[in-house]
């Protein structure tokens, strides 16, 4: 694996790049607003985008520049000009019935990094400055997919949970690209496409759901009919 | 020639009981010319504090000695603390060691307490209100200073502030580790909390959302001054804690010579002057938050300092 000669500017690169990712993931957490969701994800997705070159440039592996144009094209443009114009045609603002507030959500969320840490911590036994890189990345991915399922449970509105499903997806991608960065090409754009469809799928099912329902929230739909 | 270590203790003492009032006037000054108006001068705050103590004082019949002797415990606890951090000098003074981050922490809620408990005494409701409040304030902003101090013991493995000062100074890597700019974010929340500032406090005092400024309604002539002048010497403290111990560890006097404590007084000028510019363009873009959403701020900061300890365990 790469990640056993690394220099320290490279881990620098790669943690600071990680951390950022995740703060914007505590930025969609602690939001109100459905917009705001958006722009973070966006913005995460070029941040990982910038981390799979900067992966590909320091380790040598040249298909990740690919992988990288994908993401910051996929993910980075396509992806959240579908949501924003779901956002935009279901006229809804905000999530209105949160089961948990923004601030709670941080504090949970603070906890979840650190259970992710300490699973982390349990995975990796050696002690040189790579492993430290390896800590994190698996810390970082662990928490990010604790907040999509914490995103994905507690929030109600359909755009949200899409999201949700979204920076699990990310957390997972940020990852692999750290840890196993020679993963197939193929195997990644396939990951691509699926997210692209589960995205066009969700926006069908949300427009079904306001013909049927007449709402965009999911609590509406444990109410018993008929 | 060389000051002695007593004369320098004494010299920072005396810089943040006569800068404060300065620091205050800058800041209203600044947020006035913002919204393009002309504002106060910056000495206006010496002027109050010498009309409040030319001033005669109305007394409640409510009050008891408690009300007697809160200013002065408040304003007691301000002077203490100056003789635990590095204001004008990074060499550790003989005092200094008396007690550490947590040490000062505590002589500085023990003047907000006494406030409390004089707000509480007079039995008006104002002042009960402005009691409440803070101590809620207080109860929400206490786990992250605490997580706060926790995270600087892990990056320096001290909490005198001499020591953190010194790590930060030496290596730079220390400096610009994630566990360091997390603190940095961390503590500025909890500056602006601490110092009267939006989005939690209002901006203009003496209406119904006051906090603060509730609990010390009932004061006037001499002791609403010596109120007031421990609050601008608690926003100085503050500001000399984030300035020389967290963000800006450069720029002062090692030796202790008279020449390198007026480029002490110059530098942390010039540091104070970049903060009080940026609590200006929050205070300026942000509004005031409703009260059940005063711990949104709070729990990003407490989020900031789990996040510090985190990363301080990897690294």
């Amino acid at each position: 694996m790469s990640l056993t000669h690394l220099n320290s500017l490279q881990a620098s690169i790669f943690s600071s790049l990680a951390i950022v990712s995740l703060l914007l993931t505590f930025v969609m957490l602690g939001s109100h607003w459905l917009r705001n969701y958006v722009y973070a994800f966006a913005v995460q997705s070029w941040l990982i985008a910038a981390l799979s070159a900067a992966v590909g440039y320091f380790s040598g592996y040249p298909e990740l520049y690919v992988i990288a144009a994908l993401t910051a094209l996929f993910r980075g443009l396509v992806l959240p000009y579908l949501l924003m114009r779901i956002v935009d045609r279901l006229h809804v603002k905000r999530e209105i019935h949160a089961v948990l507030q923004p601030s709670s959500g941080l504090v949970v969320g603070a906890f979840l990094v650190m259970f992710a840490f300490v699973i982390a911590n349990h995975m990796t036994r050696q002690t040189t400055s790579a492993a430290h890189v390896v800590v994190l990345a698996l810390t970082i991915m662990l928490s990010m997919k604790f907040i999509g399922f914490l995103m994905l449970s507690v929030r109600d509105e359909a755009v949200s949970q899409i999201l949700g499903l979204l920076v699990l997806e990310n957390g997972i991608f940020l990852g692999s690209q750290i840890l196993v960065p020679g993963m197939p090409l193929l195997i990644e754009i396939v990951i691509l496409f699926d997210l692209l469809i589960v995205v066009a799928c969700f926006g069908i099912l949300v427009r079904y759901l306001v013909v049927h329902a007449g709402t965009t929230s999911s609590r509406q739909l444990n109410r018993l009919v008929g | 020639m060389i000051l002695s270590n007593i004369l320098l203790q004494i010299g920072q003492v005396l810089c943040v009981l006569l800068l404060a009032p300065l620091l205050q006037g800058f800041i209203l000054k600044a947020e006035e010319r913002v919204q393009r108006s002309r504002g106060p001068s910056i000495l206006q705050p010496y002027r109050d504090l010498w009309k409040f103590f030319h001033k005669q004082s109305v007394v409640p019949e409510s009050a008891s000695w408690i009300y007697f002797i809160a200013p002065f415990v408040s304003f007691t606890a301000m002077l203490m603390v100056p003789l635990l951090i590095p204001v004008l000098t990074d060499r550790p003074l003989p005092l200094s060691n008396m007690g550490d981050l947590l040490g000062g922490g505590m002589v500085l809620t023990l003047g907000s307490f006494a406030i409390i408990l004089a707000g509480l005494d007079t039995g008006n409701a104002y002042g009960g209100i402005g009691s409440s409040r803070t101590a809620m304030l207080a109860i929400l902003a206490e786990p992250t200073l605490i997580l706060v101090f926790v995270g600087i013991s892990f990056l320096a493995k001290s909490m005198l502030p001499f020591v953190v000062n010194h790590l930060l100074l030496g290596s730079a890597s220390a400096y610009w580790s994630p566990a360091h700019l997390f603190l940095i974010l961390a503590f500025f929340a909890l500056l602006l909390v601490e110092t009267d500032r939006l989005p939690i406090h209002s901006s203009t005092h003496f209406e119904i959302y006051m906090i603060d400024e509730a609990r010390i309604l009932e004061y006037s002539g001499p002791l609403f001054a010596l109120l007031k002048w421990a609050s601008m010497m608690k926003q100085f403290i503050l500001y000399t804690i984030f300035c020389n111990v967290f963000l800006l560890p450069w720029g002062m006097s090692q030796l202790g010579t008279p020449f390198g404590q007026l480029g002490s007084i110059a530098s942390l000028l010039l540091k104070f002057l970049l903060i009080a510019l940026t609590v200006v363009v929050v205070e300026t873009v942000q509004s005031r938050l409703r009260f059940y959403r005063y711990q949104e701020p709070l729990a990003a900061a407490f989020l900031f300092a789990v996040l510090a300890i985190v990363s301080s365990q990897l690294l």
